[in-house]
């Protein structure tokens, strides 16, 4: 089974992170290297990926030509997503404890975090053939 | 350069989605595909994900000794992700413009670019990297 870990954040997320000591920075970056040198290890890694700051993300439709309509206004209570893991695994138990793993990454003075993750199975079809 | 295209709503729009017709679910559905198939011809396409239902979406955490806490309560205005793409582009117009597109994708008796496309680029590696 496939699982999403989702780590979301609000549109200073960044700016609160960025403004930690650099060595609280430092040592958060080695703490998440080793988490996924471990999923690596346990066969549990899929794939990862982090996105830019939430100042870059647009919002967009198309017009009635089908040309882009951008936009970059959200509501101030929009959570954006700020990175994710996939990860293989037998249970949404075990997905759960590596959420934990990486929810305990350290912050100030090296302190669990303890931040939230969404949790959620991927499907193996497209999302509109959900449900 | 990577681009994240998001599909995103609340639990209302899914109630939304589950309603639809089977016709208006499988031509949304093929449009998906097709999108996907022009998306890998033209060596734009790196992945696409669906995601389980919000019901099935779990907060997680670390507690004091490191196992998880979960809860399910969301906030009644949580986004919740759909599926996303991600895509391999020259510059961020062009993310915007197959964003359009997929706005435009056939919906349940209703006209098309009515659903918003959030596009973010990917960075590579975690986040918090790019600080």
């Amino acid at each position: 089974m496939k699982y999403i870990m989702m780590m979301h954040c609000p549109k200073t997320g960044y700016e609160s992170f960025g403004s930690m000591p650099k060595e609280d920075i430092r040592r958060h970056h080695e703490f998440m290297h080793s988490f996924n040198k471990k999923l690596q290890q346990a066969g549990e890694w899929v794939s990862a990926e982090g996105l830019a700051t939430p100042q870059s993300a647009k919002r967009v439709r198309a017009r009635e030509d089908g040309t882009p309509d951008t936009d970059g206004v959200f509501p101030e209570s929009k959570e954006f997503l700020a990175g994710y893991w996939i990860v293989e695994v037998k249970s949404p138990e075990r997905a759960y404890e590596l959420a934990a793993q990486a929810s305990a990454a350290p912050g100030v003075g090296g302190k669990p975090m303890n931040m939230w993750l969404e949790v959620r199975e991927v499907l193996c079809a497209p999302p509109e053939q959900a449900g | 350069m990577k681009y994240m295209l998001l599909m995103q709503g609340t639990k209302a729009d899914f109630e939304w989605y589950a309603k639809w017709s089977k016709e208006d679910l499988m031509a949304n559905m093929n449009f998906m595909r097709t999108l996907s198939k022009e998306l890998k011809d033209a060596g734009q396409f790196v992945e696409t994900r669906g995601l389980a239902w919000p019901s099935e979406a779990k907060l997680v955490r670390a507690g004091k000794d490191g196992a998880p806490i979960t809860d399910g309560v969301f906030p009644e205005s949580k986004e919740f992700l759909a599926g996303y793409w991600i895509v391999e582009v020259a510059s961020a117009e062009e993310a915007y413009k197959i964003a359009a597109r997929l706005s435009a994708a056939p919906g349940g008796g209703k006209d098309r670019g009515t659903m918003p496309i959030e596009v973010r680029p990917v960075t590579s590696g975690m986040p918090e990297e790019k600080l």
